[in-house]
């Protein structure tokens, strides 16, 4: 039920991005500009013996270098703060910062990064993840215990966050289970690979300073400059212009300040491009590598008892973002199934990696993968038909789910016969051809939001609002809201947005939150912009405000059509008086409550707003070389009402092909130093357009009364969360068995079939 | 550090005499600078304006192929496509459409990356290289160009103007297929071209396999003419895979590990026979053959 009359993509930034006059962080150059480069610390965990920048400084051009010592002593990072601007006596990680220079040109900063002299004594390398949590282990954190974790998380030598959910009595249900199948999945670690490489342009002007940056989150950008170099919030204004893609690797506070502090020691404008080998080393966001244990127990007619499940996550050498991982992994593990016990314990573990971070639905394409799997075994152990298993222990309406949340009306049972059977499932396919299914599920992100409405003397629409576009079309959708409720048309409405001295705070493109929360605050703002219209007409059409319809560019008496003024006369009228000028936030959906037992609870056992969603992916398989490739992929989706079809398929569509690329090629190789081997995009395989399957997508629209908008809840993260999954599956029927790692690149495939492990 | 835009091949050549290096189409070259592979050298001549270094002729000792053909214009090109189809097919699988408008035969074949795409089609069709200089002019065979893995016998001052291919065989049919993990901007993990002429009765006359990314340079694979020659089509593809996966000398790598690409050089030999030997007995199989066969075909 989309909103609009005629269901068409409403995207402002569309032209100027297709045509190339967009402009984007790089494309900013202002007077006096310098260049920054960073030295990195080039091993993954070493003492630092040695610093000295005296040869850098020196160097003709180079107007300033900076280490730890030249910024505020802050250790940083929500929940669990364990980090630092730059490397402080140990680096943990090769990408982290040891110096940054600023120079007059690229060569010199280079060349003075280069000239920066550090030595450093080795430090035993932590890169397994069981090792890790071994008693004993080397420490990738000396002083965690010092670290000033919030909240209720829980931390272990190695492990900087665990969380567990438990519910019932796993062992006595096991012991009743007719069966029980015990599998182990491993995922890499991938990456988010925006097409932008990140870019960050500073400027001071007295105490304050304006900072271009490629975020998706500009506000908590801000919060990491106000944080790091101790400024207050009034004093750093954050903007961000068009920004390339992010898929959550541009979430988080990054090197905004970093770009900052050189700018101030300069006392000139500052601007860091990254190469696409920065871009895939230094983030602290790439997705997570993960083991996963799972053991369930079924009777044998196909009932689900029982699960337990031993999760380890690759936090990296810092925390970023990710003390919530293990619960929402954890949530991923039980799955959206009914079942009587479960206990379900996940470790987010220190390594010398690159640190992870929320890459679109963070810890979901594994543990999916790992769980729907598993559930293909599970079917395949009582003899049932794996669609028919997940129909007989899925959760609906009034039933309750794993960690005790009981759901009200979900549309998981349609998105599975809808996907089913939009697929060849079931049909006679060629030996070498199969379809797979997966269900999975992701939480809505409620969140404080706001945004201002107002109308010019001309009649002309504004949205300024906190949210921020990263490509899904979202904030282009608010445009949508505010006409509704006006009368007018999304065109009508001009949008000022990425700009943190314009318009009230919110969360930023991440977490699928923009519509479900700025959407919200939009329609709030826009129905205070209708009331002053309702007011102005009734005075002008000697009618009650209650009885004034807005409605194609003008307000009209109900009932009466013809007795109408147009909404550009009445902001011609206003202009002269009281403007029409609206401010929404409102009040976010609930967290709903749960039964189950959480150890490190991080708030998400229970989740507003669930959205469903299943895919079925017809396969072919090489027998001989094991490439896969994916011919066609049926998705049906519950997230709510559509409030724009368009833009809501692009994004289903985006998210398949993401996790086709997680299936089968994309994953991080590491060496024996815990660094990465393949930083380009020449060794680290992206999907190209010409691998696209056929895509059909179908929408369950349930409107979700505690959601966003019109019942509309989150869609950014859904898509990508089942579709390696559903692609294991097939591949599985196709070699007899479940290829056990992540990605299931053709080798893996191959080694499987023939019965060999890697 | 220079620029020189040369016109004939002439100009061309007092310039590489003068120590400068060619740029064609400079997707090796720009890309590898931008990668720190190798740096731009100082001095370049841009050879891509030059009439004579394109074209497709036909003469009584063959064909001659411009070496500034682009991949575009291989993997289209009538006689190409008609009677050298190996060549096509790799052109056809480099890189993404730009690559391919810009990307030159000669360039791949002088870059001498073993897995280049256009060498083993090359190879298996006997094909030479035509150098010149400011002192004069040879032809040499492919395995006397190639030396190492991106490096060539040719010397600095030396130019490839062309390759020559030998006039076209009746019953006779060429293929390449390759290893690829996705269906554009992909590399060579292994490659293999075969050419096949058949006897009036089905039976193989003549045989040559070549493979790409198992050696430090193209690989012709020994004794596959021996062991082929009249035996049937059908039987002809798994015999000449056999010997590709014990001829190979294959490395580990990001892409692979050498027990797969030695398994994987068996399938695609054995695939790039069948789809040769159906080629020579009349088949029509598109281009590339990737897409047309097996997990590629739509």
């Amino acid at each position: 039920m989309a909103i609009a009359e005629v269901p068409r993509f409403v995207r402002a930034d569309g032209p100027d991005k297709v045509t190339g006059s967009g402009r984007y962080a790089a494309d900013i150059n202002l007077t006096g500009q310098l260049v920054a480069k960073f030295r990195y610390a080039g091993v993954s965990h070493a003492r630092i013996t040695k610093l000295d920048t005296s040869a850098a400084s020196a160097m003709p051009g180079v107007f300033a270098v900076l280490t730890a010592a030249d910024v505020p002593d802050v250790i940083y990072s929500p929940v669990v703060p364990d980090r630092r601007l730059f490397a402080k006596d140990v680096v943990r990680f090769e990408g982290e910062l040891v110096a940054a220079v600023a120079a007059v040109d690229a060569a010199t900063a280079q060349a003075a990064a280069d000239a920066i002299v550090v030595e450093y004594e080795d430090l035993p390398i932590v890169d397994d993840l069981e090792a890790a949590m071994a008693d004993g282990s080397p420490l990738v954190h000396q002083d965690w215990e010092s670290y000033a974790v919030t909240g209720d998380t829980v931390q272990r030598p190695n492990v900087a966050s665990f969380s567990s959910i438990e519910k019932g009595d796993v062992d006595a249900a096991m012991a009743n289970a007719d069966h029980v199948v015990m599998s182990r999945y491993v995922a890499d670690g991938c990456h988010a690979l925006p097409i932008e490489p990140r870019a960050v342009v500073a400027q001071w002007e007295g105490e304050k300073v304006t900072i271009w940056t490629s975020t998706q989150v500009p506000f908590d950008a801000r919060a990491g400059v106000c944080e790091t170099l101790q400024m207050p919030a009034s004093k750093v204004r954050v903007i961000v212009p068009h920004l390339g893609g992010g898929f959550g690797g541009k979430c988080g506070f990054h090197f905004e300040a970093h770009v900052a502090a050189l700018a101030k020691a300069a006392r000139r404008p500052v601007k860091l491009v990254f190469s696409r080998q920065e871009e895939m080393v230094a983030p602290d966001r790439r997705r997570e590598g993960m083991i996963v244990d799972i053991t369930s127990g079924v009777k044998a007619d196909g009932t689900l008892v029982a699960r337990s499940g031993w999760i380890a996550i690759d936090n990296g050498a810092y925390t970023a973002d990710a003390a919530f991982f293990p619960q929402l992994a954890a949530m991923h593990v039980a799955g959206p199934y009914a079942m009587e016990a479960v206990k379900i314990e996940a470790s987010l573990v220190y390594t010398n990696h690159q640190p992870s971070g929320s890459v679109r639905a963070p810890t979901a394409p594994q543990a999916c993968w790992a769980l729907e799997s598993h559930t293909d075994e599970l079917a395949a152990m009582v003899g049932m038909d794996p669609v028919e298993f997940r129909r007989a222990n899925i959760v609906d309406e009034g039933i309750e789910g794993a960690a005790g949340q009981v759901y009200g009306e979900i549309g998981l049972r349609r998105c599975l016969d809808a996907a089913v059977e939009a697929s060849a499932y079931g049909d006679d396919l060629p030996d070498n051809e199969a379809v797979g299914v997966a269900i999975s599920w992701w939480p809505s992100f409620p969140g404080p939001s706001g945004a201002y409405i107002k109308i010019d003397s001309d009649g002309s629409g504004m949205v300024i609002t906190g949210a921020q576009e990263c490509g899904t079309g979202s904030v282009m959708t608010l445009r949508m809201l505010a006409a509704k409720e006006l009368g007018m048309e999304p065109e009508d409405f001009q949008l000022v947005y990425q700009d943190t001295s314009a318009a009230p705070y919110d969360t930023g493109a991440t977490g699928s939150q923009t519509l479900l929360n700025n959407g919200r605050a939009v329609v709030e703002g826009a129905r205070e912009v209708a009331a002053q219209l309702r007011d102005l007409a009734a005075d002008r059409l000697e009618a009650a405000p209650d009885d004034i319809v807005l409605a194609s560019g003008k307000a009209h008496v109900s009932g009466s059509p013809d007795k109408a003024v147009s909404i550009v006369e009445l902001a011609g009228v206003a202009a002269e008086g009281e403007m029409l000028i609206g401010k929404g936030s409102g009040t976010p959906p609930e967290y709903p409550s749960v039964s189950a037992v959480c150890v490190g609870d991080q708030g998400l056992a229970g989740w507003a707003g669930p959205q469903f969603a299943c895919h079925a992916v017809h396969v072919r398989l090489d027998r001989e070389t094991g490439v896969v490739r994916v011919l066609d992929v049926s998705a049906a989706h519950d997230s709510g009402t559509i409030i724009n079809p368009v833009a809501a398929h692009g994004q289903v569509e985006g998210g398949i092909m993401m996790g086709v690329g997680q299936a089968l090629t994309e994953g991080t190789q590491y060496g024996d130093d815990a660094k990465q081997r393949n930083t380009g995009l020449l060794e680290y395989k992206l999907q190209t357009a010409a691998d696209a399957p056929t895509i059909h997508t179908e929408f369950i629209e349930i409107p979700d009364p505690n959601a966003g908008p019109y019942g509309a809840k989150g869609l950014a993260e859904a898509p990508n969360v089942p579709t390696a999954a559903a692609i294991a599956n097939g591949v599985a029927k196709l070699v007899g068995m479940p290829v056990r790692q992540l990605p299931m690149t053709a080798e893996r495939v191959w080694m499987t079939s023939e019965g060999m492990s890697s | 550090m220079s620029f020189t835009i040369a016109t004939t091949v002439d100009e061309a050549l007092v310039a590489l005499g003068a120590g400068a290096r060619p740029i064609a189409g400079g997707t090796d070259l720009v890309v590898g600078a931008r990668h720190g592979k190798a740096a731009l050298p100082a001095d370049l001549v841009a050879i891509d304006r030059i009439d004579e270094l394109g074209g497709v002729e036909l003469d009584s000792a063959g064909v001659r192929v411009g070496a500034l053909m682009s991949h575009a214009e291989v993997m289209t090109d009538p006689v190409i496509v008609g009677s050298y189809t190996a060549i096509a097919d790799a052109s056809a699988l480099v890189g993404s459409p730009s690559t391919r408008h810009v990307g030159t035969l000669g360039g791949n074949v002088m870059n001498g990356s073993p897995a280049m795409d256009t060498g083993a089609p090359l190879t298996v069709l006997g094909a030479t290289a035509e150098l010149r200089s400011v002192t004069g002019g040879r032809t040499v065979s492919l395995d006397e160009l190639w030396a190492g893995p991106g490096r060539t016998t040719a010397n600095p001052g030396e130019l490839l103007v062309a390759l020559h291919l030998p006039p076209a065989r009746d019953r006779c049919g060429s293929a390449y297929v390759r290893l690829e993990y996705r269906r554009a901007m992909e590399i060579a993990v292994v490659g293999a071209a075969a050419a096949v002429t058949l006897a009036a009765d089905g039976t193989v006359a003549s045989v040559a396999v070549a493979l790409a990314a198992v050696a430090p340079t193209i690989l012709s694979v020994d004794g596959v003419n021996e062991a082929l020659v009249g035996r049937t089509a059908a039987a002809a593809g798994p015999v000449a895979g056999a010997l590709a996966s014990e001829q190979a000398a294959p490395i580990s790598d990001l892409r692979a590990s050498d027990r797969y690409r030695r398994h994987c050089i068996g399938v695609m030999a054995k695939r790039a026979v069948d789809a040769a030997a159906r080629r020579a007995d009349g088949e029509s199989i598109a281009v590339p053959v990737n897409r047309s066969i097996g997990i590629g075909a739509a």
